[in-house]
């Protein structure tokens, strides 16, 4: 058990990092003013939505990570490792939500159809992803330390 | 039966006995994420990222709607069948009902969006199915949502300290986020504040600083670049003159107690209900205001009213406020409707600093005519009092804002 506690401690820790790292390029590429992009699967956003105001979750998403990783076992202190997850997919829940409103329209003004031909509309999920998109997998782990939290809680134990 | 206060005592305790259990509570991680959203350091950012995430999806939601489906709806098909089967093209009812036109080397033509005809039928049914109701249905969702979480009382909690700043409380946030949707049901929410000191102050603030669903909508849709930009003067007006109103209303700003309930999964029958609630009021408030509004400013152009106005008010507009002498004519319409008043504006050239002047003046300009009215019934000198820290505010805050543009060099 303490095994598997300090496996997660140092598993959150490393993402910890990771997104602290996107959150603060996400702000220094808004700072710029351009975009930014990489191998093909990484997109920064420049714009001051985006690129700014969810560069800062992200970057406040790896703040908790890296607060929450010291005594992972307690509630409170894992707590502050599932709200930096809750945080990411705040921001690329936005991301898909905007990709999917974003895929289904032509956006055509004038004629033709009204909805995007199939081509398009599987174009719009290609890659490249902004960084919170692509940091949602590996936060999605939390999830599976809540249920084993969750279980040691039913049968009786619990940290205080 | 009487008891003494011995015998009461001791009722009690053999009650509680049998009925509570004593020992360790034990916190669960449903407990210790609604602490690390009460407490600054970390309930802040966490404001901050649930403030994006409303964005966000609002934003999409609007945008897929209005941009998507219904521009192309009334623009291709709507406005040029009306523009060609309604009768009289060129005569008074024409423009007021369809499209008000304009006139180019003395020849009558045609508007080519329902954004710039200005007739009842094409801009103000544009603005309130095409533009407002999406962005109307995301956001009393969205509201809706974050309320069955049970999140609103813990930001009521978050802000309190700097609500106290401008003498209203945590629960002021509920006001203050309602009108943001609509403005009428945010001066109803008003009550919810103990005194009159603090009532009259947040009546005063919405009317001013807060933007309608309506008016963000539109916005969105015709400067959404510089959404940011107003959305800032907005909120710095709103603590500005809410710290000054705090110094100089008398009455008490008493704390508030509040019990914040657990977090709890949301029931889709509750949601339902308040957003289905709420878009019926609005629909009942609202849309009426929208067409009629639409209707007395199409009359008042026809009258040449808002052109007199407009020629009389240009060197208060363009001296002090920094903004073109065109600009006179929609924030006069603003009385009637803020989102028809921003459609217009966007259809004068002006330099985007400009543009930031003139959105900010028509939202702290005047209440739009249904907040009046609910104002009025609140109380007339309330009214009153709030229309007169308005005036101050309008020719204060915009030379200022004019100001820190000359100071920029962007005005």
């Amino acid at each position: 058990m303490a095994g598997q506690s300090s496996g997660g401690a140092v598993y959150f820790a490393i993402l910890g990092v990771v997104t602290t790292a996107f959150g603060l390029a996400d702000l220094l590429v808004t700072a710029s003013g351009s975009e930014f992009a990489y191998g093909g699967i990484l997109e920064m956003p420049g714009d001051i939505f985006r690129g700014g105001w969810g560069g800062i979750i992200v970057l406040f998403a790896g703040l908790f990570y890296l607060s929450g990783i010291r005594n992972f076992d307690d509630i409170h202190q894992f707590a502050k490792v599932v709200m930096g997850s809750i945080l990411i997919w705040v921001v690329a829940g936005c991301d898909i939500f905007a990709m999917i409103t974003e895929s289904i329209p032509s956006w055509n003004e004038e004629t033709g159809p009204w909805f995007n031909t199939l081509p398009d509309f599987i174009a719009a999920y290609a890659p490249p992803y902004a960084p919170a998109v692509l940091l949602l997998p590996f936060s999605l782990v939390v999830i599976y330390y809540v249920r084993k939290r969750a279980s040691g809680e039913d049968g009786g134990g619990n940290s205080p | 039966m009487k008891l003494n206060t011995g015998e009461r005592w001791d009722l009690i305790d053999r009650i509680s006995k049998e009925t509570v259990t004593f020992g360790a509570y034990q916190h669960t991680l449903k407990d210790a994420i609604g602490e690390l959203t009460v407490k600054p350091m970390t309930g802040i950012p966490v404001a901050i990222a649930v403030m994006y995430g409303f964005w966000s999806v609002f934003g999409s939601f609007a945008g897929f709607f209005t941009d998507g489906f219904f521009v192309r709806l009334f623009d291709v098909y709507w406005l040029p069948w009306l523009q060609e089967v309604f009768p009289g093209q060129g005569d008074w009812l024409y423009a007021i009902m369809v499209d008000a036109g304009g006139f180019e080397s003395g020849e009558f033509v045609l508007s080519s969006n329902c954004l710039e005809s200005f007739g009842v039928l094409t801009s103000g049914l544009f603005v309130a199915i095409g533009v407002v109701l999406p962005a109307i249905i995301i956001f009393y969702l969205m509201l809706a949502l974050l309320e069955d979480i049970g999140y609103m009382p813990r930001l009521a909690v978050l802000l309190d300290t700097v609500l106290h700043r401008v003498g209203l409380h945590g629960y002021a946030i509920v006001p203050t986020i309602l009108s943001l949707g609509c403005n009428v049901p945010g001066v109803t929410a008003t009550r919810i504040l103990e005194t009159k000191k603090q009532r009259f102050i947040m009546m005063t603030l919405l009317a001013i600083f807060i933007p309608c669903g309506a008016q963000i909508g539109i916005m969105q849709d015709v400067v959404p670049g510089l959404m940011g930009w107003i959305l800032l003067y907005l909120i710095i007006g709103y603590f500005i003159f809410g710290y000054i109103l705090n110094k100089i209303v008398p009455g008490k700003a008493p704390e508030f107690l509040i019990d914040v309930p657990p977090y709890r999964r949301p029931m889709l029958s509750n949601i339902g209900k308040k957003v289905w609630g709420r878009i019926a009021g609005f629909f009942k408030v609202a849309i009426p205001f929208v067409l009629l509004g639409c209707a007395i400013v199409g009359v008042l152009y026809q009258l040449g009213v808002i052109r007199f106005l407009g020629d009389a008010l240009a060197p208060v507009f363009v001296g002090w406020f920094g903004v073109p002498k065109e600009t006179a004519g929609p924030l006069i319409a603003a009385f009637l409707r803020k989102d028809l008043a921003v459609a217009q504006l966007s259809a004068i050239t002006m330099t985007p600093y400009q543009m930031i002047t003139a959105v900010v003046l028509v939202s702290i300009y005047f209440p739009c005519v249904a907040t009046f009215a609910m104002m009025l019934k609140e109380g007339w000198k309330e009214l009153l009092g709030a229309l007169a820290v308005l005036t101050v505010v309008v020719f204060t805050y915009g030379g200022l804002i004019h100001l820190i543009g000359i100071l920029l060099g962007v005005a």
